[in-house]
């Protein structure tokens, strides 16, 4: 418990920051809608001509002059590239900002062992991540509630618990990375969790790269399938649990084998 | 005699790079065991493989019978460790480094980190990030200190240290070593050393060359000596009996007449390099 709350202190200014610059953001986004509700059909006609492009974005299947489709398409995407930033940063900086700031030794050579370091730095991982969905959930509910609408429940809800193993996923490899590097590799993990989002898109555009959906946890967590679908992937859904299981054991045993800088 | 430290044949490699090779070692409870050697011989790797932030290739560490690796959580709540440049983490205060390294061992050290700070006239209010390099080393003296450990390591623990403050240290350190905590002292400071130290081991391209007391380590039969007469000066050192030396001297005043004589042993730091060399 030392160290998970130790790390949770130490995160809380980061977290203010980006749950307050997402959600604030969808908060807005949402706030615009019934403004840009006239010109919404427009754009939903121009969007149906963009063929490949409007299927990688899910207007093939929603309507953006809806609620729906204008959370599925538009705060969603928002809300998915923030969360990923923000795991994968979590992630990368969570155990080698000890070796990089030299307070490995301090740290390490308390009586708590490796294993028991790692898997509170791991939970308090798990922790921020929690928080930064329930803060930016408040922020998208106070959005939906200044516009007077509200969407069905059950679809909302799996969007965000298929977010929330997305996010899991991208901090879980994030943190293998961190375990494994001596310094923070926060550049590598903005970049990745970009390029993760970049997948989906080319999965979706082309369908010779259709196998990419194994590959980035982007795909289950679609907001426009999961809308539409009204239920998850299960199966990838598993694979990404599978991933970040194998992830936070991975980071287990290396950090229990190598040697600690100073 | 129960031992406190136990070393066996640990060899530690980085790669191609010689850390230590088959090195043994025992320190006896309640001893101030000196560890000398000059940068790179090796000290910070056996301290830093004792710790557990090195994984060592072979060999075996136990302390106080428990088996470094294996037991290192119940290890390392019976040592107090100085590291030779403490760090903290930026942003928190003196006070919280302090209840945070208390909280690690599930310990109230309140008490005695309160009368350490006081001795050490530590600012406890100050973020870490404030600290210099010797107030940084004070803090660590009471993170290593407050739980009272069995086992001191402390790794070049007075450099920063301004001599008012060495001197309080070691004050600090002797009362523990009374109450029968068993001090790891390596330092390059060997006045230091000499005078604390009980027992010493010198390490040297990452093997142990000698382990003897401090009093048999600095003694020695070579003697300084220093003749003026006839306005000159003439210092040597000489190895042999002083009776040996007392006829050379006759023999030098039949030539020279000598005014004054000083005979002297040479610093300590002389008396090591042979061994640094």
């Amino acid at each position: 418990m030392t160290i998970l709350k130790h790390e949770i202190r130490r995160n809380v200014k980061t977290l203010i920051i980006w749950t307050t610059c997402v959600g604030f953001i969808c908060f807005s986004c949402l706030m615009l809608f019934h403004s840009l509700e006239d010109t919404m059909e427009e754009m939903a006609g121009a969007y149906a001509q963009m063929g490949a492009f409007s299927a990688a974005l899910g207007l093939d299947r929603l309507n953006i002059g809806t609620p729906e489709g204008f959370y599925a398409t538009e705060i969603a995407l928002i809300f998915a590239i923030g969360g990923a930033m923000f795991a994968a940063m979590t992630g990368a900086g969570i155990v080698a900002k000890e070796e990089e700031g030299h307070t490995a030794e301090f740290l390490c050579t308390l009586p708590f062992g490796r294993k028991q370091i790692l898997l509170s730095k791991y939970a308090a991982m798990v922790l921020l991540i929690m928080f930064f969905q329930a803060v930016c959930l408040l922020w998208i509910a106070a959005g939906f509630a200044g516009i007077g609408v509200f969407l069905e429940k059950d679809s909302f809800f799996l969007y965000h618990a298929m977010q929330f193993l997305m996010q899991l996923e991208v901090g879980s490899i994030c943190f293998l990375i961190s375990a494994v590097c001596k310094k923070r590799q926060i550049g590598m993990a903005l970049g990745f969790s970009v390029l993760l989002y970049l997948a989906d898109l080319l999965c979706r555009a082309i369908p010779d790269l259709e196998r990419l959906k194994y590959l980035t946890p982007f795909y289950f967590s679609n907001a426009a399938d999961l809308f539409t679908n009204k239920s998850a992937d299960i199966e990838m859904a598993v694979i990404s649990l599978a991933v970040t299981a194998v992830c936070l054991t991975a980071a287990a045993f290396v950090y229990e084998k190598r040697d600690l800088a100073s | 005699m129960k031992q406190a430290i136990e070393i066996e044949k640990l060899t530690k490699r980085y790669g191609k790079h010689r850390g230590v090779e088959q090195i043994s070692l025992t320190v006896a409870e309640g001893d101030i065991f000196g560890f000398l050697g000059p940068n790179g011989a090796g000290k910070s790797t056996t301290i830093r493989s004792m710790l557990g932030l090195l994984r060592y290739q072979d060999g075996e560490i136990r302390i106080f019978g428990k088996k470094a690796g294996k037991q290192q959580k119940e290890l390392l709540s019976s040592i107090g460790y100085m590291p030779s440049e403490a760090m903290f983490y930026p942003g928190m205060k003196v006070s919280e480094v302090i209840r945070f390294a208390a909280d690690a061992r599930r310990m109230d050290c309140g008490k005695e980190a309160t009368r350490i700070c006081e001795i050490l006239e530590i600012d406890k209010n100050k973020k870490t990030e404030e600290l210099s390099l010797g107030n940084r080393k004070k803090v660590s003296i009471v993170c290593a200190m407050q739980h009272k450990p069995g086992l001191l390591i402390l790794d070049e623990p007075t450099s920063g240290l301004d001599p008012l403050m060495q001197e309080a240290f070691f004050d600090l350190l002797l009362e523990y070593n009374r109450e029968g905590t068993t001090i790891f002292l390596s330092s390059h400071a060997l006045s230091e050393v000499r005078r604390y130290c009980k027992n010493a081991a010198i390490i040297k391209d990452g093997s142990i060359i000698k382990t003897d007391t401090v009093e048999h380590l600095s003694k020695s039969n070579i003697r300084r000596v220093t003749i003026s007469g006839n306005g000159r000066r003439e210092t040597f050192d000489f190895k042999g009996s002083i009776k040996e030396l007392l006829r050379q001297i006759n023999e030098m005043e039949a030539s020279v007449p000598i005014d004054d004589l000083l005979i002297e042993e040479p610093p300590l730091e002389e008396l090591f390099m042979h061994y640094y060399e």
